[in-house]
């Protein structure tokens, strides 16, 4: 077997896609999507196109504070359902479900 | 607490939108930022006062936003030419936020906490009332009129924030 066929074979029994980026934008003080479903090793980039700073802040992890035209990302590890809530505003809240 | 705006919105309510005092943009900018520096001016007061973490950050968010949106409508007013001019409206709201404060600076505690967060409900339902019935039906220009758009979002939330942390400190509204 030579190297193609070996790197083919881990690719077709490994199954997984290569990681993908995700964009969740807030704007009048939302997060949209507010729920978005990532597979591990994706990333979340959360952008600000409010005037007001925000962040997306959840148990262990969290973006820096955001203000307008920034962005901020988190890299998912592990498979869950994760609720995250702007630490400014803790009435904006959104969802990331992490799974394979 | 804001005898004049409550009287204008009653007015038109009563009235029909024709009766809506025609304020300039410079009136209506000069509203807008002089009814961000008065929440600003009290979150500061609120800082000193307040032991509450909650309350202490609710005041906090009330700074950093309402200082944003100042800047915004500074460096709007600056594009456009605008010079802001003191009026009615403004007034009134400066007159209200100097009774307010003569009526926290004796509270302590969760006295003060309660009443501030009770003003600050009263305050951000009062100014949404005002930016959808009086500045943003008496606004000529399109980039100020977005503006008011884009900010009324912040402001309920900040009304929604303001009365879930009330809603936490418990005990009857007043002192």
């Amino acid at each position: 077997m030579n190297w193609l066929m070996a790197v083919l074979l881990v690719a077709a029994l490994g199954g997984a896609a290569p990681p993908r980026t995700h964009t969740v934008e807030i704007r009048g003080m939302e997060f949209h999507p507010a729920e978005l479903t990532v597979a591990p090793g994706d990333t979340v980039v959360w952008i600000n196109r409010d005037i007001v700073p925000h962040t997306a802040t959840a148990k262990g992890w969290g973006t820096d504070v955001l203000t307008q035209g920034q962005s901020g990302r988190i890299v998912a590890r592990h498979a869950g359902m994760i609720d995250y809530a702007c630490n400014l505003h803790p009435t904006m809240h959104g969802k990331l479900l992490v799974r394979d | 607490m804001f005898m004049t705006v409550a009287l204008i919105l009653t007015t038109m309510q009563a009235q029909k939108p024709a009766a809506a005092p025609d304020l300039t943009d410079p009136e209506v900018a000069h509203v807008a930022v002089t009814a961000n520096a008065i929440d600003i001016d009290l979150a500061k007061f609120a800082q000193t006062r307040t032991r509450t973490p909650a309350v202490r950050q609710f005041a906090q968010t009330m700074i950093t936003d309402h200082s944003a949106v100042n800047a915004q409508a500074a460096a709007l007013a600056a594009k456009l030419g605008v010079t802001p001019a003191d009026n009615a409206v403004s007034q009134s709201l400066q007159t209200g936020a100097a009774d307010a404060r003569k009526s926290l600076e004796p509270l302590q505690g969760a006295a003060f906490d309660r009443a501030y967060l009770d003003r600050e409900i009263g305050y951000h339902q009062a100014v949404l009332d005002a930016i959808d019935k009086l500045l943003i039906p008496t606004t000529d220009n399109a980039e100020l009129k977005k503006l008011l758009v884009d900010v009324r979002p912040a402001v309920a939330t900040h009304l929604e924030h303001a009365k879930h942390v009330r809603s936490e400190l418990g005990g009857a509204s007043g002192k």
